[in-house]
């Protein structure tokens, strides 16, 4: 327990220094909010009224400050969690990032679960029959699958599956003729809470298609870490014991390889939910999905600082917990681990 | 030296439903071959082998000898796509090199265990001590977990646990390396086996603990009659505990006999010249341990007669001869593989 607390303290200060960092690259890249809200408010305006107007805005918005007071005040909003509005309109970025967040989520956990059953299945496969022509397939198909980037393997999908074929939904999360007022934001929780049933399967056509491209990138991955993982583990002697007592092949597998070949496994899946993090980011504008990631590009083009730091910001909170979690399953699956802080 | 009859009873079934007699497993020409890189390495190259029920067997030789590859191949441990496994290995009147995976797997862990030397490396790390015994209980036995569970706890008792009910819930790295042992060895009795193979189980032991370990085997096969086959390389164990004694070298049986016929009267060279190696603390202080020259034969080729030929100081022509093992000058029952006639 004060092994997992430690371990979330530890979180704060990775999340200082990324905001610092998103903080200081915005400001740094060319291009101004002030100048794109400027140029939006009067078409018709003389270049003296332009500057003016646009002068204002920066005043307004406190961007006229020199960048260590905008980011002692950056810094002291964060403190009293006030991750401020979006320059453009009313919203707060809290509002918006919250909006975008389950679905993102829900892309992300979805791939990541197809990728886990893909990559385990053909992983332990491919162990179990190394050096057969199983396994050559496998590790071809693996090497395939990962060397794919995923934007294409996505583009891919839009046209024979959406297109061609027609069968599944190329854009959004939910058509807009459902009617989806979200309670929790994340759709089957909604749907149950709600009682809407017939929400669920739009919802699930929606998410194949981003879900499994960003997926199948990272299977490959996961079937060469759990082939590897599961021959090692099927070398000890123990796996011998379990045989010598006479349980059966599936059993010592099951009981006794999968669970011992699980921890650099999940270490591994941890380091990676990173990546799919990033990878479902850019999904998301292959699909028109309206997650952190299409929230996030928008932003950056229009130099919406407060939504990109507060995207950045909710996109590296979720990373680092789920490598907490990550961590946590350690003392979960290995009792050897348990004796070290506690 | 035990009471032993050759005169074998079969055919008329015991009360336990078991073959008759004495003999518990029967080791005909058995064959064990790898198919290593270099071509095919016959780790075991014809052993025939009698096991009587309550003896205590010694499978004595160096590293690379066959002696684990022998008695893994019992139970079919050593079965795979790289492995040969020929002749026949009679238990309650099953041939085990011919029977399937199922019926191997019936036999394991209940009629046949085996007792691992590193109990670290063959424990399940992630699994409770008692966990481990049980599983194998309820694998073969149709009883409920609690009961499984509370049997551990029994066989841990007589195994010498100092806290039974502790160390049934501890994970194998909390417990000593002695502690360790005896969960492997309760894991071996889980099922009253008629036959435990116990490969090296004192090795990573220090010497204290390696006779109280020694001491629970040797209790505990007094009290249920299980015939033990012991793998060692240690002479002192075998010196301690063994009724009867095969010497393994190159893959086959070089001589057989009881423990006092072959530590007294050893026949073969081999033989001699492995117990010569052994540092004696009350002879002469020679300065130097004796070593047999040259190393073991463990490669692919294998000479056609005599494998101890090549180290042998009395080795002649006729060592290049096909031997088998026989009575030659020992007494009765005292079997050796040597030609030589004048090698006593």
């Amino acid at each position: 327990m004060k092994r997992a607390l430690l371990r979330l303290l530890a979180v704060i200060p990775v999340l200082l220094a990324l905001s610092t960092i998103v903080f200081l690259a915005m400001r740094w890249i060319p291009g101004s909010p002030a100048t794109s809200l400027a140029a939006g408010g009067n078409m018709n305006a003389t270049a003296e009224e332009f500057t003016q107007s646009e002068e204002r805005i920066r005043v307004a918005l406190g961007l006229d400050q020199p960048l260590w007071k905008q980011y002692l005040t950056f810094l002291g909003d964060l403190v009293t969690l006030d991750f401020g509005t979006s320059f453009y309109g009313s919203n707060s970025v809290l509002k918006l990032v919250g909006e975008a967040l389950p679905a993102t989520i829900e892309l992300t956990v979805a791939a990541m679960l197809i990728a886990i059953l893909i990559g385990v299945v053909t992983g332990v496969i491919a162990a179990w029959k190394k050096d057969t022509v199983v396994d050559g397939a496998i590790r071809v198909g693996a090497t395939v699958s990962f060397s794919l980037p995923w934007f294409a393997l996505g583009i891919l999908g839009v046209v024979v599956f959406g297109v061609v074929l027609g069968w599944l939904p190329i854009i959004g999360r939910l058509p807009n003729s459902l009617g989806y007022h979200p309670t929790t934001g994340f759709v089957l929780l909604d749907a149950i809470l709600q009682n809407r049933p017939e929400l669920v399967w739009p919802w699930v056509k929606h998410l194949i298609l981003p879900a499994t491209t960003l997926a199948l990138s990272m299977a490959g991955f996961i079937t060469r870490i759990v082939r590897t993982a599961v021959l090692e583990v099927l070398g000890d002697d123990f796996v011998r014991t379990a045989r010598m007592k006479g349980l059966s092949e599936s059993a010592v597998l099951r009981h006794h390889v999968l669970r011992n070949a699980a921890l650099p496994i999940v270490t591994v899946l941890g380091l990676q939910f990173g990546a799919l993090l990033g990878g479902s980011l850019i999904t998301e504008m292959v699909f028109a999905y309206p997650g952190v990631g299409n929230l996030l590009v928008s932003a950056v083009h229009q130099r919406d600082y407060p939504i990109v730091q507060g995207a950045a910001l909710a996109v590296a909170f979720l990373f680092v917990m789920v490598n907490v979690v990550v961590d946590l399953l350690y003392l979960v699956l290995d009792p050897r681990l348990r004796k070290v802080t506690a | 030296m035990t009471a032993v009859s050759d005169v074998s009873k079969t055919g008329e079934p015991a009360a336990n439903g078991r073959v008759a007699g004495d003999e518990v497993l029967r080791v005909r020409d058995l064959h064990v071959t790898f198919d290593v890189r270099a071509g095919r390495l016959p780790a075991v190259a014809g052993v025939d082998l009698t096991l009587r029920r309550g003896e205590v067997l010694a499978l004595v030789g160096e590293s690379g000898s066959g002696k684990s590859a022998l008695s893994m191949a019992l139970v079919g441990l050593n079965r795979g796509p790289r492995t040969t496994i020929t002749g026949s290995v009679e238990f309650n009147g099953m041939d085990l090199v011919r029977a399937s995976d199922r019926e191997l797997r019936k036999v394991r862990g209940n009629g046949i265990a085996v007792v691992f030397q590193d109990a670290l490396a063959a424990l399940n790390p992630l699994h409770r001590a008692g966990a481990q015994v049980a599983e194998m209980i309820t694998t073969h036995r149709a009883v409920g977990k609690d009961a499984a569970w509370n049997r551990a706890i029994e066989l841990f008792t007589d195994v010498g646990m100092a806290d039974p009910h502790r160390a049934v819930r501890a994970y194998p790295h909390e417990l000593s390396g002695g502690m360790r042992q005896r969960v492997m060895i309760a894991l071996g009795l889980a099922n009253n086996p008629d036959v435990l193979i116990a490969d090296e189980p004192t090795t990573a032991l220090d010497v204290t603990i390696q006779a109280q370990v020694l001491e629970v085997l040797k209790e505990l096969q007094r009290e249920h009659h299980t015939s033990i086959i012991l793998i060692t390389h240690d002479l002192g164990v075998v010196a301690e505990v063994a009724d009867r004694i095969a010497v393994m070298y190159a893959g086959r049986i070089v001589e057989y006999g009881t423990r006092d016929q072959v530590l007294f009267d050893p026949q073969h060279p081999y033989t001699r010249g492995l117990l010569d190696v052994v540092p004696s603390l009350t002879g002469p202080v020679t300065g130097r341990l004796s070593a047999i020259p040259g190393s073991a034969v463990t490669g692919v080729e294998r000479p056609p007669g005599c494998a101890f030929a090549p180290r042998c100081r009395l080795a002649g022509p006729e060592c290049e001869q096909p031997v088998e093992l026989r009575q030659r000058g020992g007494e009765q029952g005292h079997l050796d593989a040597c030609t030589k006639e004048d090698h006593r």
